[in-house]
């Protein structure tokens, strides 16, 4: 799926007054009148439930605060966040996950800033973050306790299977995106067919497979821990779709390039690193972005394997005794994280496909 | 010795050589061990179970099935399972990408922000979780004896009831496989070179005709199906404790659909939306100094321009859709990867069983994009000398 | 007095801030072939997509063939009926067969038959001369012949007033003169005609009156003859000594 929020091209003459805008024939007054009363009406509804009436805090810890109100019990949100983003993560430990998620945040964000643009400068950024992040949850060193990732829980996990992965996807992408245009064609078509067999799976199905299949098939030292195979899975996922989007960005360069690179006596190498794959990314930077985002949200899918990421430890923290008809407050709280992640993932990746357009011509 | 390799072409063939080898020795490896492993915890392997008994029940299903069935029934049941609700996901994300499209190409503002809005929260929340937000809300809902009511429909916690057709189950399914064929008659002869000099009076008729003869033995097939002493329709009603008659839709196949159609519906707007934009203004403006009315425009122009543009990415998101329903298992809905993973649960058969589960999504994948390709083939602009 | 087609009376009109057409005043009679030229940016094609209200004017008023031209839908959808335009890059609709595009308009706007669309549409095309191409699609066509067809297109709702906005400037050499004779020939059938375009032979062929416009203004106008031969105002002048001179 492509990225589509193009902006209409500016026309000076396009932007009249506000009374223009929204009542310029008596047609348009009607209409924006309902319009207008119907999301005043909708808004006031969501302000009275969510704000007005709502009950924040329970000082006892229990849920009787929250019983026979007409607003919101945010105080399930006041009780049990720690479950919600750390999971079981014991609780004298959970400052590592914050930090651990803070990195990987700060990771993320300075890839974002152009002077990180090189490969190597992206790489490093990315296993120096990962690294950091590993070493704080796991612990074992530095006289951190020691944790097995299956102790991992909640948004920290999510954050942990969905860095892991990118960070095995990538180069497994641009491998194959240069594998599938080989000019071996047993490697090529060979490529072409896993990369194909591997779209047209459901997602659920390649995690599936990962987790409960593999372990037949490999020798006994190879099986590891379920969360390393999910994450090899995920990782294989992204990078097919991913591997389509850079061979496509590599497609669109005018054929003149890698003749001149040839001409110049380069050779395959230093062709692909220094010419084709720079301008490859560039032309793929939008698709890939949104690439991102999507595999944010299907993060989500691990929790049919069983892993107790942000959803499920959201299910437990409103449980089915106390806090049980808070459920609506909870998974609110849990989408508002995703909505957080996704929704400034694919503003950023509108800017940059903006920014791109721009500077084309 | 090594002047061998200066050679390119002794280069490519190494290499190729080189790369099958590596492939074998890992499906080879694979294999092998799969075969160890197996015979080590005592599981067979072959594809008898398929013969056997499953022992236990499921809750959505379209054709009989009990729990006498065999395993390769239950797999039908859930291939079923998973294209009603992939068809009819598509057909409502269809609508709901549509109204939304409209609302954000309106000229009124308001609208626009109304669509926006929509798209913005939709979009941005994970599939799953709208899903099992949407199940846990209908669970939530009354129970029968005090289920919502309305035009002749019942909300409740055990589901949503419709009124029904009482007919047996082989007659509603030849008669959507009239409807069936009847759509795909029509395409083929709307698309076809062969049938495009029927002159334009006739056209009308033969599609006419087409349509009328699927409805028609259609009718007949749910006619002949009818059950004994018992009035074609049926109403849903409420007695004692519970409803009775009509159709009961689980509120799982509801919470699924309903995802679908707002997730996908979101999804598609955006496409749809970019399809309108790419309308050359010329043609637009054409239209309208020839003095076609805003609608004239719309619907002969804007329209049909805007269908052949997207046709491609809305082909990956049908796809995309159909895998999606997988996400039944997450509410409980029996769909084909959810019969899948019970099975093997219930009869081991690991691999036989993925690996029906792969070749089932490839084919229906493969199939989806094969009669669309030919829709997108058929209707394609003609010639490249157009200037925008 | 021979019948008024269009009377543009103080007519202004603003992009925004920017002052686009500055007080123009023109009145062009039925029968009337009007040229209208000048620089590029000087709202040439801006004045011409107003009598359509393709451009709305802010100030002044502009009536066509007897209607006020407005805001009112009514009015718009009349005058677009009888008023006909044919664009720089043609504009055809490219999922519609020639004979399609041609018969959509007559059949939908005046609710003409089928067959009876089809038979005026053929003795355009045979007007225009490219009866053969009528089952093939614009994309297979050549850009002369494409838009040649966009003539026949706007002749076929038998309009009263044909605008033509630069109809030869996208189209390669060894074509403009297809298109010009096409055009040279409803001008001698009478037909009223506002045409801006940079082809000064066609205007002095066939052109009752030239109008020159500069910067939003409409600087000069007159015959072809005093246009062409005497030149009162220095920028036209200017003008012309600029596109003669090759």
């Amino acid at each position: 799926m492509t990225s589509l929020s193009t902006p209409l091209p500016f026309d000076p003459s396009r932007k009249p007054s506000l009374r223009k805008r929204f009542f310029s024939r008596p047609m348009d007054t009607v209409i924006s009148l309902i319009g207008l009363s119907i999301a005043a009406w909708v808004l006031w509804h969501l302000l009275t439930w969510a704000v007005l009436n709502a009950v924040w805090t329970s000082p006892d810890g229990t849920s009787d605060v929250c019983r026979d109100i007409k607003g919101a019990c945010w105080a399930v949100i006041n009780t049990r966040w720690r479950l919600i983003l750390f999971g079981l993560f014991p609780y004298e430990e959970q400052w590592r996950s914050t930090l651990a998620c803070l990195a990987i945040v700060i990771v993320a964000i300075l890839s974002c800033v152009p002077k990180f643009w090189t490969a190597p400068r992206l790489g490093l950024l990315w296993i120096a973050g990962f690294a950091t992040f590993y070493t704080l949850m796991a612990g074992g060193v530095f006289g951190l306790k020691a944790t097995a990732p299956s102790d991992w829980g909640g948004l920290t996990l999510t954050v942990f299977i969905y860095a892991a992965g990118m960070l095995i996807g990538m180069p497994t992408a641009i491998a194959l995106a240069l594998m599938r245009r080989s000019d071996l064609p047993l490697i090529a078509k060979t490529t072409g067919l896993f990369i194909d067999t591997i779209r047209s799976l459901p997602l659920i199905t390649i995690l599936f497979t990962a987790a409960l299949v593999f372990p037949l098939a490999l020798p006994q030292m190879l099986i590891g821990d379920k969360i390393w195979r999910v994450i090899i899975g995920f990782a294989l996922f992204f990078a097919a779709y991913e591997a389509e989007n850079i061979r496509s960005g590599i497609q669109a360069l005018p054929a003149g390039q890698e003749e001149a690179a040839r001409a110049l006596g380069l050779t395959y190498w230093q062709r692909t690193t220094r010419v084709i794959l720079p301008q490859a990314f560039r032309n793929a930077l939008p698709p890939t972005i949104n690439q991102f985002v999507i595999s944010f949200k299907e993060t989500s899918l691990i929790v049919i394997i069983g892993f107790f990421e942000v959803m499920a430890s959201g299910k437990a923290a409103y449980g089915s005794g106390d806090w049980a008809f808070a459920w609506v407050e909870v998974y609110v709280f849990v989408a508002m994280i995703y909505f957080v992640f996704v929704f400034s993932l694919s503003r950023y990746g509108a800017y940059l496909e903006r920014r791109l357009r721009v500077g084309k011509h | 010795m090594l002047s061998i390799f200066a050679s390119r072409k002794a280069r490519r063939f190494v290499a190729q050589a080189a790369f099958l080898a590596v492939i074998v020795l890992v499906i080879g490896g694979a294999v092998y061990q799969a075969r160890q492993n197996i015979a080590a915890q005592g599981m067979t392997s072959g594809f008898e179970f398929l013969t056997r008994a499953t022992g236990f029940d499921i809750g959505f299903k379209l054709i009989d099935y009990t729990p006498y069935s065999s395993y390769g029934r239950l797999i039908v049941v859930g291939l079923l399972n998973t294209l009603f609700l992939g068809i009819l996901g598509i057909i409502l994300a269809n609508v709901v990408g549509l109204i939304i499209a409209i609302l954000r190409t309106a000229r009124n503002e308001t609208l626009n922000i109304l669509g926006t809005v929509y798209i913005e929260i939709f979009r941005n929340i994970p599939m799953i979780l709208q899903a099992v937000f949407w199940y846990a809300l209908l669970t939530q809902l009354p129970p029968p004896k005090q289920a919502l009511q309305g035009f002749g429909l019942f909300l409740s916690s055990r589901g949503l009831y419709l009124p029904g057709l009482n007919v047996t189950g082989g007659s509603a399914a030849v008669f959507f496989l009239c409807l069936f064929v009847a759509l795909i008659a029509l395409t083929i002869f709307a698309t076809s070179r062969r049938f495009s000099r029927v002159p334009a009076a006739r056209r009308g008729l033969i599609r006419w005709a087409i349509a009328a003869i699927g409805c028609g033995l259609g009718a007949v097939a749910l006619y002949l199906g009818r059950i004994p002493d018992t009035s074609l329709l049926s109403l849903p009603e409420l007695r004692g404790f519970n409803i009775r008659d009509g159709i009961r839709v689980s509120p799982e196949f509801v919470a699924l659909l309903v995802a679908m159609a707002i997730y996908g519906g979101a999804y598609i707007a955006e496409i749809i939306r970019a399809g309108f934009l790419s309308v050359g203004k010329g043609q637009v403006e054409a239209a309208q100094s020839l003095g076609l009315t805003p609608w004239q425009v719309f619907s002969r122009v804007r329209l049909p321009l805007a269908f052949r543009a997207v046709l491609p990415t809305l082909i990956n998101q049908y796809v995309w859709l159909f895998k999606a329903t997988t996400l039944g298992i997450a509410v409980g809905y029996t769909d084909f990867f959810a019969v899948i993973s019970v099975s093997i649960n219930q009869a081991g058969q690991t691999l036989e069983l993925i690996g029906i589960l792969m070749l089932g999504f490839l084919v229906i994948n493969n199939s989806i994009a094969f009669v669309l390709n030919r829709v997108n083939k058929a209707i394609a602009l003609k010639g490249n000398q157009l200037r925008s | 007095m021979r019948d008024i087609a269009i009377k543009i009376t103080d007519m202004n009109k603003f992009y925004g801030k920017f002052h686009v057409l500055k007080g123009i005043n023109l009145t062009v009679s039925k029968g009337e072939r009007i040229v209208i030229c000048g620089p590029s940016g000087s709202g040439k094609s801006t004045l011409i997509r107003c009598i359509n209200r393709l451009e709305e004017h802010q100030q002044g008023s502009i009536n066509v063939l007897g209607t006020e031209l407005d805001d009112n839908v009514g009015h718009i959808d009349a005058i677009r009926r009888e008023v006909g335009m044919v664009f720089q890059h043609f504009n055809l609709f490219p999922h519609l067969t020639v004979l399609e595009n041609l018969t959509l308009a007559p059949m939908l706007a005046r609710k003409i038959s089928q067959a009876e669309a089809e038979k005026t549409a053929m003795k355009y095309l045979d007007r225009v001369r490219i009866p053969e191409q009528a089952a093939k699609f614009p994309g297979e066509l050549s850009g002369g012949q494409q838009q040649r067809v966009a003539i026949a297109r706007a002749l076929c709702m038998a309009p009263e007033i044909l605008l033509f906005d630069e109809p030869t400037s996208a189209l390669d050499p060894e074509m403009i003169s297809e298109v010009l004779d096409v055009m040279v020939s409803l001008a001698k059938d009478g037909m009223t005609m506002v045409c801006v375009t940079h082809e000064m032979g066609f205007a002095r062929q066939v052109a009752d009156r030239v109008i020159f416009m500069d910067q939003g203004e409409i600087v000069e106008q007159g015959p072809p003859a005093d246009f062409f031969g005497a030149p009162q105002n220095p920028r036209t002048q200017k003008f012309l000594n600029q596109i003669l001179s090759h």
